[in-house]
């Protein structure tokens, strides 16, 4: 049994029962999801997510509002392509190497990566950590270059908040061979 | 809670919800208008996504002073919640597939790094046309 996905099952319950407003079954409707929570996970088994995450708050909360407020700008950006008049806004496929190697950070990235500015993930190369982006009005290489540093700094954001110490490890590495590189 | 805050929040969430409301008519203009499947995938997950966040703050706003029985404040972080973490999914699944069918117009591609990176794993020669494109 997983206690982490329990609990958040329960969470889920309390807030789809308004359990969190104090009345006299909240306790029991607690105890009530717990043991439905503890009975589901039993009896539907998962496999162990990876090596798991761990959560940095304040790191957290710097990426909810990068997040939050790239997602008002990528809004009013595609506003604009969308009354944009002439001929049809052009774009192009890029591909983006990820640097760290866990499942969980690939999944949070590609979420995030379809929520903000002109991205969106068309195809994933799991063994690779490639992902490649659908990038709206990148109609030269200057955009391409510009949507891929997006997404890779949008890993690092995701990575030094919810990532284990593994992962921000594999993270610095490939940063600094890729300045060698360059 | 007094008055002038009541009022004050209730403004707060008509501003919310007509703000949702055209950002959610601005995502349907875009499919109108968008060429082709990829580019209408990005009105269905961003200004569609923004849209309905700020109608749940809109209603999230208008109902705390009262209790309403049916809908609470868990119910509509809940509806956000599950609809961030969706919405991207199903967007890249239809992407995916378009990608894979073919239906997509090259024409609107500036560079397209997967039809090379497809191509070079057939075997090299030069990308795929259009049509051609399952792995």
């Amino acid at each position: 049994m997983q206690l982490p996905v329990a609990l958040g099952m329960t969470l889920v319950w309390m807030l789809l029962f308004n359990g969190f407003q104090w009345r006299e079954e909240s306790l029991g409707l607690a105890v009530l999801g717990f043991g439905v929570s503890v009975l589901v996970t039993v009896v539907f088994p998962l496999p162990p997510i990876g090596p798991g995450l761990r959560l940095r708050p304040l790191n957290t909360l710097r990426l909810l509002a990068f997040v939050a407020v790239d997602m008002v700008m990528a809004s009013f950006q595609v506003t604009r392509h969308v009354f944009a008049p002439g001929p049809p806004v052009r774009s192009s496929v890029i591909a983006v190497r990820l640097r760290t190697d866990s499942d969980l950070m690939l999944v949070f990235t590609s979420i995030a990566l379809s929520a903000i500015p002109g991205s969106m993930v068309v195809e994933v190369e799991q063994p690779n950590r490639m992902l490649y982006v659908h990038a709206l009005g990148a109609v030269d290489e200057e955009g391409a270059e510009r949507a891929r540093g997006g997404a890779l700094k949008l890993e690092e954001r995701i990575v030094r908040a919810i990532g284990t110490g593994r992962d921000i490890a594999d993270l610095e590495a490939a940063t600094a061979a890729g300045r060698e590189d360059a | 809670m007094s008055e002038p805050l009541v009022a004050v929040l209730d403004w707060i969430a008509v501003l919310c919800l007509l703000a949702g409301a055209s950002l959610s008519l601005v995502a349907g203009v875009g499919l109108v208008r968008f060429p082709d499947l990829l580019s209408r995938m990005h009105t269905a997950a961003k200004p569609q996504v923004l849209g309905l966040l700020l109608v749940l703050v809109g209603i999230g706003l208008r109902i705390a002073p009262q209790e309403t029985g049916v809908f609470n404040t868990g119910t509509l972080i809940l509806v956000g919640l599950f609809q961030v973490l969706t919405v991207p999914v199903a967007g890249h699944i239809a992407a995916r597939v378009a990608y894979r069918t073919g239906r997509i117009r090259d024409d609107l591609l500036v560079t397209d790094e997967l039809a090379e990176r497809i191509a070079e794993r057939r075997g090299g020669g030069p990308p795929a046309g259009a049509g051609d494109r399952r792995v």
